[in-house]
């Protein structure tokens, strides 16, 4: 097994990632190298895969991942490992808006801050933000766990259906139906393993767990004034 | 679905070819029809008048047609009119006229035989470029990328909301202010309201696209005394819709975005030159090391940059 360096510069991105599938094919550990920023990189990729991107990406990048290792040296733009069901993708910097959209397992790291509708449509897995998480995130989410360690901008977990959004911080304000509940020792201590399999450690955290108050489980168009956030 | 653009360069240079790059990066958001905002080296006296002619055939008498109507109002070609070759059936010309003392009535008179002949922009520095296609094709009909400036805008259009003909793409010129234009990403919703009290104002609109009304509703807001970034700002809460539009005059390229954060803006430069876009891979076009993107993915947000020829200048 060898390491591959694979360039995307001005190629189209179909080649770029036949080229990428072919080295994952024959076992080599993949490093892509000027990167311009350019989207859908390192799509659809399965167990056993190890991609790195050195530079920044665009949109869905590690989109529909099935197990694959993929990590961004920067930042990331829209929808980074959208609906991805399975695997790891490490951002280093910032994650544009909509990351880990509809995903519905694995890890989706992300060490900067995240835009809005972080882990929006999320349908399982686990969404890592060390600083903050934009306006709306978590959005319609149906299950999984974003953890975010910075705390969240306006409209946070607005109209979350199922799932949790764990905040290290204060969020600036929550969005419509949501709850926000103590969570229990061993909640807590599923979270702390969680960001330890990681290495962060983060004992002195006061969490705060954001969760549905279900009361959007049974709209009724009669009130749906009360739902407007605007 | 559109992508838009935005290049401000430290001192006039090649705002044609840069903005080009920028619109051919983004041409999978829409090749329904591309256009570009260039502000050249300002005129002292007179104006630039870009406008499209819908029959190629008929140009020479509908020419002669506008010359008297601009006579009758004091004004006349400082240079012969200049057309492009191509051979579609509409034409896209280049004038430069002498001084015009009262602009909104000038562009009213002229509007008379817009049927025929459609004014794009008027400006001292603004031309307003636009054509059916994607950017390499109205770049290689126009010549765009020859063009020298300081600034100027881009836009790929998707259309949504109203047909695929040159005169219903962006850039907008803010009928009548002059060097006004703006492109936008997003639909506007409340458009035919607000549009409908500007006409009442006077203000006359050429197409059915809900883009247009944004460029003058913002000019008509600092013709009563507002400053432009509380225009931008109050667009934000007036102006119903998903949005992001860049607008440019002379001194500036400002930006609003809409309260749903939906359109998205990124910029990179420093403070001398910028290079701004609906994605970033556009930028990184022009700027092709890594180094630091500022994306305005939040709600609300609006800003502004000046052009610093025209700040040193004054």
């Amino acid at each position: 097994m060898s390491e591959v360096e694979i360039l995307a510069g001005a190629r189209p991105i179909r080649e770029v990632n036949e080229a990428i599938r072919s080295a994952v094919a024959r076992g080599d550990d993949v490093v892509v190298k000027d990167t311009r920023s350019r989207h859908n990189l390192a799509i659809g990729l399965g167990a056993g895969a190890r991609v790195r991107l050195e530079g920044s990406v665009g949109y869905y990048c590690g989109g529909l991942n099935c197990g694959a290792r993929v990590e961004i040296q920067r930042n990331a733009g829209w929808a980074v490992g959208e609906a991805m069901s399975d695997g790891e993708i490490v951002v280093n910097g910032y994650a544009g808006m909509s990351a880990g959209t509809s995903m519905l397992g694995g890890l989706l790291h992300i060490r900067g801050d995240a835009g809005p509708r972080c882990g929006v449509a999320m349908k399982g897995g686990d969404i890592i933000v060390e600083g903050k998480i934009g306006y709306l995130s978590g959005f319609m989410a149906h299950a999984g766990r974003i953890v975010a360690l910075g705390g969240a901008g306006d409209a946070c977990a607005d109209s979350l259906w199922g799932g949790e959004v764990w905040l290290g911080a204060s969020p600036k304000s929550l969005g419509v139906d949501t709850r926000e509940i103590e969570p229990s020792a061993d909640e807590v201590s599923s979270v702390e393993a969680l960001l330890e399999s990681r290495g962060l450690r983060r004992p002195e955290v006061d969490w705060r767990k954001i969760v549905s108050a279900q009361r959007l489980w049974h709209f009724q168009s009669r009130d749906a004034q009360a739902w407007l956030m605007i | 679905m559109c992508g838009i653009a935005g290049r401000i360069l430290e001192e006039s240079g090649p705002i044609g070819r840069d903005l080009v790059e920028l619109m051919d990066a983004q041409v999978h958001r829409g090749a329904d029809s591309t256009g570009f905002a260039l502000y050249g080296s300002p005129l002292e006296s007179g104006y630039i008048v870009r406008a499209v002619g819908f029959e190629r055939s008929r140009l020479d008498s509908d020419l002669e047609d506008f010359k008297s109507i601009i006579r009758s109002q004091g004004c006349d070609f400082a240079v012969d009119p200049v057309a492009d070759d191509a051979e579609s059936r509409h034409v896209s010309v280049r004038m430069v006229v002498s001084e015009i003392s009262d602009l909104p009535k000038w562009t009213r008179a002229v509007d008379e035989i817009s049927s025929r002949i459609e004014v794009q922009s008027v400006g001292r520095s603004l031309e307003i470029i636009k054509d059916v296609g994607t950017a390499a094709d109205v770049a290689d009909k126009h010549g765009v990328r020859d063009y020298c400036g300081t600034h100027g805008l881009g836009h790929a259009r998707l259309a949504t909301e109203s047909s695929v003909v040159p005169t219903a793409s962006h850039p907008f010129w803010a009928r009548p202010f002059p060097d006004v234009a703006i492109v936008h990403n997003g639909q506007i919703t409340n458009y035919f309201l607000l549009r409908n009290r500007l006409e009442r104002q006077g203000y006359r609109f050429m197409t059915a696209n809900d883009s247009e009304l944004i460029a003058v509703w913002i000019s008509d807001r600092m013709r009563q005394g507002q400053g432009k970034p509380e225009a931008l700002r109050k667009s934000i809460d007036e102006i119903d819709g998903v949005f992001t539009y860049l607008i440019a005059d002379r001194d500036s390229i400002g930006f609003a975005k809409d309260k749903w954060a939906i359109k998205p803006l990124v910029v990179m430069g420093d403070e001398r030159e910028i290079a701004v876009a609906t994605e970033e891979q556009a930028v990184r076009r022009i700027y092709l090391e890594e180094g630091d993107v500022v994306n305005f993915d939040g709600p609300a947000i609006t800003h502004t940059w000046p052009i610093l020829d025209a700040r040193e200048a004054a």
